[in-house]
């Protein structure tokens, strides 16, 4: 230890505080305003959803996976449609695929627009907050036409979704992508051009390549640090080879190497808005005609399900933040699913980020963490209920401790250091 | 030794400039809000919801931390004495009501103590939040100052050079003003020192890039973050006046002049004319300097800040005081 300790703070940040949108904590240990060290704390945000879906049909999951997140519901219906559709063997109809492109094309759109607006905020540039959310009304509009709610827009069944986009909708789509080509030009200029963004993104939060690939960073935060991975690239999801899908990289929107800032990851981010902009408009142009579902009504599905889903079944899909991950294990002769475990792209992200702003200043910290667009409602997951309703959080240390208590247990000769390296929870 | 002309009249001129810049400087907040919103697309809240936060906030429970100690009580009602006896040595259309040889000291001693009260508030308060905020507070202050005062201090010795009475009063600017002094010189450093005095504007009200110690995404309200009810009501206030007064002494160096002359008004009724057209100016300049700058910037980060007040701006108020200088000093 240098002489240099005694003049460290160490101050929370968080779980309630005006910067973060959910509540998540960080002990930061300060150096005047330098960060010297971001200590992560999870489990504020814990609802038990997955306990609570051992406990219903595979139908019932579907609202249940639709509510994990408010901004990105249809990402999670999807992928747990996706895996359930692959636990089952469900062949999807070509047009459902489509329109499962557009709708969840829409809802990168506005997720994508409300993270910039969030990111604009945290440096007190209010004016961008307010133009880029304006704009984020029109998507929101759009997809309540299409689907018929602004937010939880249970589009998605197993096997297909449940509402058809006809003409009158297919206008109103086409008519939002018009405006959205019109006001895209003027989103560039704000976050491409603009000093004061330029003098607050570049350079803040660097993660490197290095750093993104040990904590397995994923989504526009693994693009931005110059990953090349997108999970509808990468793993030919549904129909989005045929629609031209590209990972898009910084280098396509700021013409310059990846550096792997809060910069890179905002580009990424306006690049991706204009690519779902094209989808959507191939997609409409492209779409086929035919059935949109494969079981007529629910009750139908749900005694399918039963003898259907047997062994397990994993979905894929490139949410907004990142790439998501369903996993499904069922048994014929139940309508309940053995295990359902939801992996969100912000676990990685955000401990990634929280290496990557060591050594910047504490301004940048609420800049850097909403750069990864967190959603803290998905990611909280572990908690165990004791007998007295005491309730306890089990983290990254509380798991390592009981693995390698198990482990003792099982093979009680294993030789190896225990100690939990990298950037753990000490609690 | 006249009681009345020594005493009352300065008293009750004072307590009549409380009441007109107290509402004057809230009602200018009630329509920086608007047109910050509609510039923002927004419809904004009604002109008068400045006093209606005031007397809101001046009804509501007062709490006070447990690890706060009096200063935290004691700095708000200080301030705000400090923001009051500084309005006797604002200039505001006539020459301030305690205008003396040297007031210019007290002046700019008197704006720095706003700040130091804050400061010694919020450290007091014993969150951490308030104490990186009074830490940045003091850094932008030490930065943005001297620039500042270098400026200030050569007009005012420059226009001492054209002949008056009082040099270094807040009166000078009166008598003669700057662009008064001919040489062409002077007029591009005079230009130079308007673009030092709206950046010093700028960082002491605390808009668009400066807005580094009461960021309220970074350091939850830095300064502000543990007041709450009647002394938030008071910060409040003291942060309104501030900004009058500090956009005055701009206002007073550079646009000074007067319309009462062109009505011919003499006495009480030609400085009440002079101080709403002296008023109307400052909103013209606080429009500038606040209301776009705020729209159309975000905040810096304190090291970017601070870099900026040395290297550009105490170097621009260097050479426009040279330039102002120039032919007196060769």
């Amino acid at each position: 230890m240098t002489e240099k300790v005694e003049y460290w703070v160490k101050i929370p940040f968080g779980p309630i505080h005006p910067g973060l949108e959910e509540p998540e904590k960080f002990i930061l240990t300060l150096d005047g305003e330098r960060i010297i060290n971001v200590d992560v704390k999870l489990g504020y945000n814990l609802r038990g959803i997955q306990w609570i879906g051992l406990r219903r049909n595979y139908v019932q999951i579907m609202y249940l996976a639709e509510r994990m997140c408010g901004i990105c519901s249809f990402s999670h219906n999807h992928t747990y449609t996706r895996a359930v559709e692959e636990a089952a063997g469900i062949e999807v109809p070509e047009r459902a695929e489509y329109i499962r492109v557009i709708v969840g094309e829409l809802e990168r759109i506005h997720s994508h627009l409300l993270n910039l607006g969030v990111l604009a905020h945290d440096i007190g540039y209010d004016t961008v907050l307010h133009l880029t959310w304006l704009a984020r009304e029109k998507v929101m509009d759009t997809l309540e036409a299409v689907s018929g709610n602004r937010v939880n827009y249970s589009m998605v069944t197993i096997g297909g979704v449940r509402r058809d986009i006809d003409e009158k909708r297919k206008r109103i789509i086409l008519d939002a992508m018009k405006y959205y080509r019109e006001v895209l030009p003027q989103m560039e200029d704000f976050f491409l051009q603009d000093p004061t963004i330029e003098a607050r993104f570049r350079d803040v939060a660097v993660i490197s390549r290095r750093v993104a690939v040990e904590q397995g960073a994923v989504g526009p935060t693994g693009r931005g640090s110059g990953l090349k991975d997108d999970a509808r690239w990468s793993e030919r999801l549904g129909v989005y080879p045929d629609l031209g899908i590209k990972p898009v990289m910084p280098q396509d929107v700021t013409g310059e190497r990846p550096h792997g800032d809060v910069f890179d990851r905002a580009a990424v981010r306006i690049g991706e808005i204009k690519q779902s902009i094209e989808l959507i408009e191939h997609a409409l142009d492209q779409m086929p005609d035919g059935k949109i579902k494969v079981f007529a009504k629910d009750n139908i599905l749900v005694a399918k399900l039963r003898n259907l889903v047997d062994g397990e079944g994993i979905g894929r899909y490139e949410a907004p933040r990142g790439e998501l991950v369903h996993y499904v294990r069922g048994k014929k002769g139940s309508d309940k699913p053995l295990r359902w475990k939801p992996r969100e792209p912000t676990f990685p992200n955000l401990f990634a980020v929280a290496k990557g702003v060591i050594g910047d200043q504490l301004a940048d910290f609420v800049v850097a963490v909403a750069s990864i667009d967190p959603c803290l409602s998905c990611t909280d997951r572990v908690a165990v209920m004791e007998d007295r309703g005491r309730k306890r959080v089990l983290t990254e240390r509380d798991l390592i401790k009981a693995s390698i208590k198990k482990t003792r247990e099982i093979n009680p000769d294993i030789r190896g250091d225990p100690t939990p390296v990298g950037l753990g929870c000490s609690r | 030794m006249n009681v009345m002309s020594e005493f009352v009249y300065p008293v009750a001129g004072l307590i009549g400039l409380y009441a007109f810049v107290s509402f004057a400087s809230l009602l200018w907040e009630g329509i920086d809000r608007k047109l910050v919103a509609r510039m923002q697309r927004r419809v904004g809240p009604p002109l008068i919801q400045p006093f209606y936060d005031f007397l809101k906030m001046a009804s509501k429970e007062t709490i006070i931390p447990n690890t706060a100690n009096f200063m935290f009580r004691a700095s708000p009602v200080l301030a705000l004495a400090t923001a009051i006896a500084l309005l006797a040595y604002t200039p505001m259309g006539f020459s301030p009501i305690l205008a003396k040889k040297g007031d210019v000291i007290v002046f700019i001693y008197l704006l720095a103590l706003i700040s130091f009260f804050k400061i010694v508030g919020a450290i007091s308060s014993g969150s951490p939040y308030a104490k990186i905020g009074a830490a940045r507070e003091a850094t932008l202050m030490v930065s943005r100052e001297p620039a500042m005062m270098l400026a200030l201090f050569t007009i005012m010795w420059r226009l001492g050079k054209l002949g008056i009475s009082k040099p270094f009063s807040m009166g000078v600017f009166y008598v003669h003003n700057i662009w008064q002094i001919g040489t062409p010189m002077s007029m591009v450093g005079a230009v130079i020192l308007l673009y030092v005095f709206i950046v010093w504007l700028a960082s002491e009200i605390e808009a668009g890039y400066f807005n580094i110690p009461d960021a309220e995404e970074e350091i939850a309200e830095g300064l502000l973050v543990e007041y709450s009810g009647r002394y938030l009501a008071l910060l409040k206030l003291t942060k309104s006046l501030k900004t009058y007064i500090s956009a005055s002494l701009v206002v007073a160096i550079f646009f000074p002049w007067g319309i009462a002359g062109y009505f011919g008004l003499a006495g009480l009724s030609a400085d009440v004319v002079n101080l709403l057209f002296h008023t109307l100016k400052v909103f013209i300049l606080l429009f500038a300097v606040m209301s776009v700058f705020r729209a159309s910037t975000g905040r810096l980060q304190i090291t970017k800040a601070v870099n900026f007040l040395w290297k550009n701006v105490f170097v621009a108020a260097l050479v426009g005081s040279l330039l102002i200088a120039m032919e007196v000093i060769a």
